[in-house]
Order: C-alpha cells, then structure tokens, then sequence
C-alpha cells in the first residue's frame, strides 16, 4: 500500500515536472542554475557571495515589514521608530534584523571582495562581473548612508550632515550633489523624504537588475572554471579516448585483414584530421 | 555590412530619426529631471532660500564674559515643502498639517582678541592676546547709543557651530591650563576664541554670521548668511548659504 502510493507520487512528481519542463524548460533552468561544480579546497570561501545575497534578501524582506510602521515625516520619523522598537509586536526583532544584517551585509560584501581579489577571481573573462560588483557595493554604501537618516535621531542626523558635506567636496558639482541630497539648502523635512524615496525605492529598484546580471555572469563563466571550460574540457578527454579506440581498431584491423590498399597510410591521416576538427 | 542592412535607411530618414528623437528624448527626460533637481533650480540657479529672511533675536550681548565664549540657540523658521505656506496663504484658517520644523542653529558669541601673530592656515594658529570686552557692558545691558551698538558690532565674533571641516559642532573646551579652544569632536578641529583656525583639518575658521545687529535694548540679532569663502569647499560656496 504504502510503496505504491510511493511510486504514484513519484510518478505524478515526474509528470508535474515534465509537463513545466515542456511547457516552460524551468527545471532545465534551475538544474543549470542551482548545480555548479566548486571547488573541495577552501569551499567555505565561495560561499560569501551566497551569504551577501542571503542578507540583501533579508534586508528586502525586513524593509518592506518596517515600512509598515515607518512614517518618513519629521515630526513622526522618530515617533515611529520608537513605536516599532517598544510597542509593535516582533519590532524590535525585525528592526533588529534589518539593522544588523545591514551592517554585516557591508562586512561580507568586503570578505567576499577580498576572497575575489586574492583567488584572483576578477582576471579574465570576469572582470564585467568585478565591475558590476563595485557598482553593487556601491548601491548598497548609498542604501547604508541614507538609512541611516531614516531614524531621525541625534546619530542619524549628524552622520548625514557629515556625509552630505564630504558630498560637497566633489570637485564642480559640489554644491549641486549638496541641495539635490538637502532637497533645499538646509536639511529639513524635504531631505528626509528625498533619502527616503532613494533608500526605499531608487537604491532598490537599482540594485536588483545589478544582482540578476551578477548572478547570470556568475553562471556563464562559473565560480571555479567556466561551464563551457568543462565542456570543452571533458569533449577533448572524449576525443582522446575515441582516438585511441580506434587506433586499437586499426591495430586489431591490420593482423587480421593485411593491409587493405584503400586504408593506406592515407586513411590515418583523414581520420586524425577529422578528430582535430 | 552593407548586405545586413535589409532596410536602408536615407539621409532624410536619418535626420528626421534623430529630430524626433530629440524631441520625444526631452518631453520623456525633461519634466522628470526638472521634477528631481528642483533644488537646485530654485537654490544654484533662482537663488532662493528655504530659511525666513526674518532677523532672529540671539540673546543679549552683556551675557558674553571676556574668558569664555557663550552660546545661544536660534532658530530659524523653514518653509521646506509640504506647501504649507501655500496653503496657509489660500486658506489661514485651515490648521497647518505638520508641526513646523525649524532650522536650529547654535551660535558662539565671544569679544574680539587682538591678532598679536598672524598665523599660517595649516601651519600655525594666530597669537591671540587678551579678549577685549567694551568696558561700558559692566555698568548696562540695555539702552546703548549708536556709539555703544557701533563699538559692539565691531568687537563681536559672531560664530557658526558648524565645524567648516565636515559641518559637525564645535565647542568650546578649556584645558587643563586653563587655555580655552573650539574642539570638533569628529576630526579633532581646533579654533581660538576668535573662531580662527588653530589645528586639525579644516580648510578654514569657523563660519561667521555676516548679516547682524545689535539693537538698543542690547540683544542681537542675526539673518541666516554666513561668509562663504571662494575657493574653500564649505557645504556650499553659493549663496545662499548652507550650514
């Protein structure tokens, strides 16, 4: 009874995934997508890109939960900070997460930089994937830098000053960067909503196309060799072990029919030229 | 390449592409850019200001000892969207939607020291000597004569508490020699008495006030202008200023 209840759901596991596979090839993509052979040495290593996607997605999900509570206006910023850290249920828990994944979010990004540089990982054909890393690395500085308005505290608010003055030190445009940033030529209610909008909507908005061609470069060129390197690696073992049935062929050909004058040293020839093709 | 080109494109064509590309880019980029950079329309190009042109009363001068210098909190009122003030115009008896959100500075009042030294921004602090307070003060604090107001504005230092280094607020320590100094608590700024530069890394002194008055019953006031030097890249070199 139980074994051929066990076969049906197989049976109808199968046929649920060869009908989407028809219809949709979706299990072809996440077999390609989710398999990837890595490394034995130092596998841990290759695992902080996994745990830098792990705390964006957190940060996401944490977000969209506090922007629930969050009211991004001076005069009730802070009030509702306060209620999500004292009065909503959980609150503390999920500022908590959104916080402090956010700040381990910047430490793994930098482990997983470092792990790059050093396995030399950046070096051709991935130096698009490195260059779409630092534009992403520099999205989430932006997500951290105008969070941390956010809160409109004492803490919040000076960080802000500070960061928005390094701001008018670039060269030109100074001033520029300044007011778009104040939303006006003081920080006031206007620069609260102005780094709200980036932080909530813009940043996010921005960094998710950067992950998806993050991942895709990841998944084209592999994080130990390429998908295609293996392919062509394991084609050419192929080809040798081919080659080297058939000269046992020959080899067992000419002890029992002579030579045959067609086969002439010339059909060697032919038949290698056809392998190296 | 010529034979790729299954639909050969004329010059005419060309040309009327790239016109009305022009025109369909602006009307698609244009309201959205302008939408974004407001600011810097109204602030770099218009000139405007989110803070009240109002003068806002300091505190009076006499408080200001000759040892020390004394701060006081001035806020100034902001109109920064919301369209408050808009509203208010067209309907006064409406209340206001949110509670209104000032600009507060602090100010450091402290009497001139005569520059004994000139100092070398960077290098060396000025050589200071004693703060001269208008001797008249110890008698009145109130009901000064224009030769009085006169004698105060020129010896007052009228100071930003923004470092001019990153904009964090400076106060004033005393060591334990006694020898007082404006110290950023970020960087490690440090000003004399006359808000000069005297160690650390900012470019500048402190931020003056340049718009004041001392009016008769002995209490200052300010306008929100500070004296933005060219060249030094404060929070902003346009007026108006930003601190």
């Amino acid at each position: 009874m139980i074994g051929r209840l066990r076969s049906q759901t197989i049976e109808t596991g199968k046929f649920l995934a060869d009908w989407m596979e028809d219809r949709t090839g979706a299990v072809t993509q996440l077999e390609h997508f989710l398999y990837e052979p890595v490394p034995k040495r130092g596998a841990w290593l290759y695992t902080l890109g996994s745990a830098t996607l792990f705390l964006i997605t957190l940060q996401f999900l944490t977000g969209i939960l506090l922007l629930f509570y969050y009211v991004p206006t001076t005069d009730h910023a802070w009030n509702s900070v306060y209620y999500i850290m004292n009065e909503a249920y959980f609150g503390q828990l999920i500022r908590g997460i959104h916080y402090w994944s956010a700040n381990f979010l910047l430490a793994v990004i930098g482990l997983h930089m470092a792990r790059t540089f050093f396995t030399g990982s950046y070096k051709a054909p991935r130096e698009i994937n490195w260059i779409v890393g630092v534009v992403l690395l520099l999205l989430v500085i932006g997500l951290a830098f105008t969070g941390y308005l956010l809160r409109w505290d004492q803490d919040g608010f000076w960080a802000s000053v500070v960061g928005i003055k390094i701001g008018s030190y670039s060269p030109f445009i100074g001033p520029y960067v300044t007011h778009f940033l104040l939303g006006g030529d003081v920080v006031g209610p206007a620069t609260l909503a102005r780094f709200f909008a980036l932080h909530v909507w813009l940043l996010p908005a921005m960094i998710a196309p950067f992950i998806g061609i993050h991942l895709y470069l990841l998944r084209r060129h592999g994080e130990f060799g390429a998908e295609f390197e293996y392919t062509d690696r394991i084609s050419k073992l192929h080809e040798r072990q081919r080659e080297e049935g058939y000269r046992q062929h020959e080899f067992e050909d000419d002890e029992e029919y002579d030579y045959d004058d067609e086969l002439d040293e010339e059909g060697g020839t032919t038949r290698h030229r056809r392998d190296d093709e | 390449m010529a034979e790729l080109q299954k639909d050969p494109m004329t010059r005419g064509d060309f040309l009327g592409f790239g016109v009305m590309g022009v025109i369909m880019g602006g009307i698609i980029t244009v309201p959205a850019a302008a939408f974004l950079l407001e600011p810097i329309i109204n602030i770099d190009i218009l000139g405007q200001s989110n803070v009240s042109d109002d003068w806002q009363e300091v505190g009076p001068v006499a408080d200001v000892g000759v040892e020390e210098p004394e701060v006081f909190i001035v806020e100034f009122p902001l109109t920064q969207i919301y369209g408050d003030q808009e509203i208010q115009e067209l309907s006064p008896e409406v209340p206001r939607s949110q509670e209104e959100f000032d600009l507060t500075n602090a100010v450091w009042l402290s009497w001139k020291a005569p520059i004994l030294e000139q100092g070398d921004q960077g290098n060396s602090g000025d050589t200071i000597g004693v703060p001269e307070r208008p001797a008249f003060l110890d008698e009145k604090r109130e009901g000064f004569t224009p030769e009085e107001i006169s004698e105060v504005e020129e010896s007052l230092n009228i100071l930003s508490n923004s470092c001019a280094h990153l904009g964090c607020p400076v106060r004033w320590i005393v060591n334990a020699d006694g020898e007082g100094e404006f110290l950023c608590p970020c960087h490690g700024g440090i000003y004399d008495i006359n808000g000069n530069w005297y160690g650390g890394p900012p470019p500048r002194g402190m931020y003056r006030y340049t718009q004041f008055e001392v009016r008769e019953n002995g209490r200052l006031y300010i306008k929100h202008a500070y004296d933005v030097e060219e060249g030094i890249p404060g929070i902003s070199t346009q007026e108006p200023y930003v601190v």
